[in-house]
C-alpha cells in the first residue's frame, strides 16, 4: 500500500522510477568524433555484423557474408534467410546465425552442422563459440530481431541465453527473464551479457546458471553485440537513449496508441538512423538550429563504441554524434592492429588504426 | 625618521608554547606593509599584540617611538590603531550603519541620522552596501566591506588588515587595492596580511616573512619574487611541490562509477545539470562563483533538496539516491567538506577531539550513549597524528588553531566516517602554502586508495594539479570535460566564461 502510494507520488512529481533522465556522457564515454573521423571506410550496405576468420574480416549483409578483400567486399556466400549474426568457431569455421533461428557452421572441425537451441528461438541476436560449446542469445521470445523498438516499446523481458553443445546438439538454457540480450562475451569467470533494454552487462554464471551479476549499470544507450579486444573487449552500443523516449517508454497508453496509429519510421524510439524524414519526432529546434544539426542534440540514433577493460568497465569510447555519418554501430571487430567498426545506419564499415584511439587515451602521458 | 607603529623583542606564549619569539617589526609612515607567513607563523598574535588585543609576555609596542602599553583594542584605536579581523568581528543583529557607529554614542540611537550618514560614507569607498541591512544578512565579501569601513570610519592612522580579501570576489579585490592606494595617498600606514603572495607582491612597499614564530626576513617588496618568500615562508622550495608541472604527471584511471547525477535541477541555481564521478580519480570542478558547482554539491550531499518536481536523479553505486538531511548520505559513505569551514564545518567551542569524534558518532561508528573520553582522545590523537594536524594536544580549542589546521580538522572529521565519496569544496581557501601542500598529498592519497574525490576550486592551478579529469561549470551547467593532463589554464577558463 505505502509503495503503491510511494510509487503515485513519484509518478507525479517525476522521481525515483519514474525519473526521466539519462546518464551523462563523461569519463572514457565522453563524446568525440572518432567514428566520423576514420578515413578507412568501407561501404556496405545493410552491414550487421563482423567477425574475423582465418585472419580475414567477415561482415553479414541481408541474406550474404562478405569478406573484405583489400578496399573491396566480396561475396563470401549467401543463405536462405536473412543472417542475423556471424561468429569465429574457431579452427577456421564460421558460425552464422539465421533469422529462422537456425545456426549454420562453415569450415572447422563442425563444417555443414546445423543447430538450433529450441524450436521457439527465433530472434538470435549474438553468438559465441567456446570450449565447444555454442553460446547463442535470444533477444526476445516475442518478437523477431528486426523488431527490436516494438519489443523495446512493449518494455519486454523475455530473451533467454542458450548453450548448445557442439558434439550432441543439445540445448540448453542459462538464463531467461532478459531484456533483449544483444551480446555474448566468454571469459574465465562466466558468460557476459549486454542486456540493451536494461542498458546494463550482466555476468551469468557459471557454477550458478540462472543467477545474474551485474557488471556495468545504466549506460548513456542501448548495448548490442560484445567482441574481444586486445586487452578487453569492445561493446557496440547501437542507439543512444534520450529523454524523450525515456519518458515515453513511461507512458503505456501512449506508447500503445503510437505502435498502433503510427508508422513505424515515425515512433518516438530508437534508431539506427534517423533524421531522414521532416516528419520523425524531435526534428524542430531540438536537432536543428538554422538549417545545421547540432551535434550535441538528443537525436534517436548516434555511433557509440565502447572499449572495455577486462572488469568490463569503460576505458575508452569512440563517437559519431547527432551530426555524423556513421550512425548505429552493430559489430566491432579488432583486426591486423586495426578497429573496424559496423556502422548499420549509415552502411559503412570503418577502421581505426591504434595510433588513432591512442591519442584519446588518458593513461598514455 | 621615526616608525609610526614598532614592536622590540616581542614574544608572546600561550601555555608554553612560542607562538612569536623575539620580534622586532617597524611600520613606516604611509607605507604597506605585507606581513606573510605560512598559518601559525604567528602573524595574526603579532597583529594582535599591535592592535592591543592580546599583551606581549615580553618586549615594547612603541607609537611614533613613545613606548604604549595597549592592553584593549579600544585603547589603541585611540592611538589610531585599527585591526579588521579575519573573522568578521560584527554584530549580526544590528544594521551596517549601527555596526559603523557601533562605539559613537551620541549617534548610535538616531537612526535615520546614521542611515544617511553611513550611506554617504559607505559611497565615499566605493561600497556597494546598504546601510539598512542587517548584516546577518549580507555575504561575506559585503561584511569585509563593511569591516574595512568601519576601520577607515575611525579615522585610522593604523589599519591592520588580516586576510582582507580571501572573501572577496576579484570585482571587490580590485575596489579594496583602490581603497588601500588612497588611504595610503592619505598618509594611513597599513599592515596587509595574506596568503595571496601576488597581491601582496602588487600592493605593499615592504614584505616581512614570518616563520615558526620568528622573524625571518624584512625587505622592500622589489627585492622579493614568488620563489623567494615561498622559500623563505616553508624553508624549502614548494613551487613544483605545490603547482609544479601538471602535464607531465600521471593521470589515474578511473574505477567504477560512483556518482551519477543526472538531469539535476535546482530552482535557477543548478540547472538539468548530470555529471559522473569515478572511484579512485580526481575530479575537478571548476567555475566562477555562482555557477553552481557548490550547490550541485550540496544536493549530493543532502545539504540542499533539489526541486520537487523533476529534480533529476542522483545514483550511489548504481542505486537511486535522495537525502533530504546529511546525515543518511554520511551514512551511505558521502562525505562533503565545506568551504566554510567557520560556519559549517566544526563546533568551534569544541575542542579537536569532540570534534573528530563527533565525526566518528555522525558516521554511525559509535551508538554509545556514553562516551569514554579516553577513548575519544585515543582516537583523536590517531587522526592528529594522521594528518599532522599541530596542536598541544587533542584538547586544543578549533578556533585557537591555525586555518590549515582547522581545515585539517575538518578533514579529519569527514575521513573516520569511511566515505566512499569526498566532495572537497575550496579545500585550501584560506590554508597557507605549507598546509596547502599536505592538503592536496591528502586528496591525491584518497584517491590512490580507492576513494572517489570530487574537488571544487575557484584557482586554476590548483584544480590543474589535482584533477585527473576537469569538469567546467557554468550557469548551473556542467558545460565541459577536460583530461587533466591535457587541459591549460586558458581553455578551461574559456569554458567557464564563454
Amino acid at each position: 500500500m505505502i509503495a503503491a502510494l510511494i510509487r503515485t507520488l513519484d509518478n507525479l512529481v517525476g522521481r525515483g522510477e519514474a525519473a526521466v533522465t539519462v546518464p551523462p556522457l563523461d569519463g572514457a564515454l565522453r563524446p568525440n568524433r572518432k567514428l566520423d573521423e576514420a578515413t578507412d571506410r568501407y561501404p556496405l550496405a545493410d552491414v550487421d555484423c563482423l567477425t574475423v576468420v582465418d585472419e580475414a574480416l567477415l561482415a553479414s549483409a541481408g541474406n550474404a557474408v562478405y569478406q573484405l578483400d583489400g578496399q573491396e567486399w566480396q561475396q563470401r556466400g549467401d543463405y536462405e534467410a536473412e543472417v542475423a549474426c556471424i561468429a569465429s568457431a574457431g579452427d577456421g569455421g564460421l558460425a552464422v546465425a539465421l533469422a529462422t533461428g537456425e545456426i549454420v557452421m562453415e569450415g572447422g572441425g563442425f563444417d555443414g552442422r546445423r543447430y538450433n537451441a529450441g524450436v521457439d528461438i527465433r530472434c538470435v541476436t549474438a553468438i559465441a563459440v567456446s570450449g565447444g560449446a555454442l553460446y547463442v542469445a535470444n533477444g526476445s521470445a516475442d518478437n523477431f530481431a528486426d523488431e527490436w523498438q516494438l519489443d523495446l516499446l512493449q518494455r519486454n523481458a523475455s530473451g533467454s541465453l542458450w548453450r548448445i553443445d557442439l558434439d550432441s546438439g543439445e540445448g540448453t538454457q542459462l538464463a531467461d527473464g532478459l531484456a533483449w540480450p544483444a551480446g555474448i562475451a566468454i571469459y574465465s569467470d562466466g558468460v557476459v551479457v549486454s542486456e540493451a533494454w536494461k542498458h546494463r552487462l550482466v555476468r551469468v554464471g557459471p557454477g550458478n546458471p540462472g543467477t545474474t551479476q551485474v557488471l556495468y549499470a545504466d549506460l548513456p544507450g542501448y548495448p548490442g553485440r560484445l567482441s574481444p579486444a586486445d586487452d578487453g573487449y569492445w561493446l557496440a552500443v547501437f542507439a543512444p537513449r534520450s529523454q524523450l523516449v525515456e519518458f515515453v517508454l513511461r507512458e503505456p497508453g501512449y506508447r500503445d496508441r503510437m505502435v498502433e496509429e503510427v508508422p513505424q519510421p515515425f515512433w518516438i524510439a530508437p534508431k539506427l538512423r534517423s533524421g531522414q524524414s521532416f516528419y520523425e519526432p524531435l526534428q524542430g529546434g531540438g536537432v536543428k538550429h538554422l538549417g545545421i544539426v547540432k551535434p550535441w542534440a538528443p537525436a534517436m540514433s548516434a555511433g557509440f563504441c565502447v572499449r572495455l577493460d577486462r572488469d568490463f568497465q569503460p576505458d575508452l569510447s569512440l563517437h559519431s554524434r547527432a551530426d555524423g555519418q556513421t550512425h548505429g554501430v552493430t559489430g566491432i571487430a579488432e583486426h591486423a592492429g586495426r578497429v573496424f567498426a559496423a556502422a548499420r545506419g549509415h552502411g559503412v564499415v570503418i577502421a581505426l588504426s591504434s595510433g588513432d584511439l591512442a591519442d584519446d587515451r588518458g593513461d598514455e602521458q | 625618521m621615526t616608525p609610526i607603529l614598532e614592536l622590540r623583542n616581542g614574544s608572546k606564549d600561550y601555555r608554553g608554547v612560542h607562538a612569536v619569539r623575539d620580534v622586532t617589526f617597524t611600520l613606516e609612515r604611509g607605507e604597506v606593509h605585507a606581513l606573510l607567513g605560512e598559518n601559525g607563523a604567528g602573524k595574526s598574535t603579532l597583529t594582535k599584540m599591535l592592535a592591543g588585543v592580546v599583551e606581549p609576555t615580553a618586549g615594547d609596542v612603541l607609537v611614533d617611538g613613545e613606548t604604549v602599553d595597549l592592553r584593549t583594542p579600544s585603547e589603541a584605536l585611540r592611538r589610531g590603531i585599527a585591526m579588521v579581523y579575519q573573522e568578521t568581528s560584527l554584530v549580526p543583529s544590528l544594521t551596517v550603519a549601527q555596526n559603523l557607529y557601533l562605539t559613537d554614542k551620541k549617534h548610535f540611537h538616531r537612526l535615520r541620522g546614521i542611515y544617511i550618514a553611513g550611506q554617504q560614507f559607505l559611497q565615499s569607498l566605493n561600497f556597494h552596501v546598504d546601510p539598512t541591512a542587517q548584516v546577518s544578512a549580507l555575504g561575506a565579501g559585503q561584511k569585509q566591506m563593511v569591516e574595512i569601513a568601519r576601520a577607515v570610519h575611525h579615522n585610522a592612522q593604523v589599519i591592520i588588515f588580516d586576510e582582507p580579501t580571501a572573501t572577496l570576489t576579484p570585482e571587490e579585490k580590485h575596489q579594496f587595492f583602490s581603497l588601500v592606494a588612497r588611504l595610503k595617498a592619505r598618509g594611513v600606514s597599513i599592515i596587509f596580511i595574506s596568503h595571496a603572495l601576488e597581491e601582496a607582491l602588487q600592493i605593499s612597499d615592504r614584505i616581512t616573512v614570518m616563520r615558526d614564530g620568528e622573524h625571518v626576513v624584512t625587505d622592500v617588496t622589489s627585492a622579493f619574487d614568488r620563489e623567494k618568500i615561498v622559500r623563505a615562508m616553508v624553508g624549502r622550495s614548494l613551487s613544483d611541490e605545490l603547482y609544479g608541472a601538471h602535464k607531465d604527471r600521471k593521470v589515474r584511471r578511473p574505477g567504477k562509477k560512483v556518482l551519477s547525477v543526472q538531469n539535476l535541477s535546482m530552482q535557477n541555481v543548478v540547472r538539468n545539470t548530470s555529471f559522473s564521478v569515478f572511484a579512485g580519480q580526481v575530479t575537478g570542478v571548476f567555475g566562477l562563483i555562482g555557477s553552481g558547482r557548490t550547490e550541485a554539491a550540496k544536493v549530493v550531499a543532502g545539504v540542499l533538496k533539489r526541486d520537487f518536481i523533476h529534480g533529476g536523479q542522483v545514483t550511489l553505486n548504481g542505486r537511486p539516491v535522495r537525502y533530504r538531511v546529511p546525515r543518511p548520505a554520511v551514512r551511505d559513505g558521502i562525505i562533503y567538506v565545506t568551504e566554510d569551514r567557520k560556519v559549517e564545518g566544526f563546533f568551534e567551542t569544541m575542542s579537536i577531539a569532540e570534534n573528530i569524534y563527533l565525526g566518528a558518532m555522525a558516521g554511525g561508528q559509535s551508538r554509545a550513549t556514553t562516551v569514554s573520553m579516553a577513548e575519544m582522545r585515543e582516537f583523536a590523537k590517531h587522526w592528529i597524528d594522521a594528518l599532522s594536524v599541530k596542536a598541544i594536544n587533542g584538547d586544543a580549542r578549533v578556533i585557537e588553531l591555525s586555518g590549515g589546521n582547522q581545515q585539517k580538522v575538518v578533514v579529519a572529521k569527514a575521513l573516520v566516517q569511511k566515505p566512499k565519496l569526498v566532495i572537497f569544496d575550496e579545500p585550501t581557501r584560506g590554508v597557507d602554502v605549507g598546509a596547502i601542500a599536505e592538503i592536496h598529498h591528502l586528496i591525491e592519497r584518497l584517491a590512490d586508495e580507492g576513494i572517489a574525490v570530487l574537488v571544487i576550486s575557484s584557482y586554476l592551478p590548483e584544480i590543474l594539479q589535482l584533477s585527473d579529469r576537469i569538469l567546467v561549470c557554468r550557469q548551473g551547467r556542467i558545460v565541459e570535460e577536460f583530461e587533466g593532463h591535457k587541459a591549460d589554464e586558458e581553455t578551461i577558463m574559456y569554458a567557464a566564461v564563454h
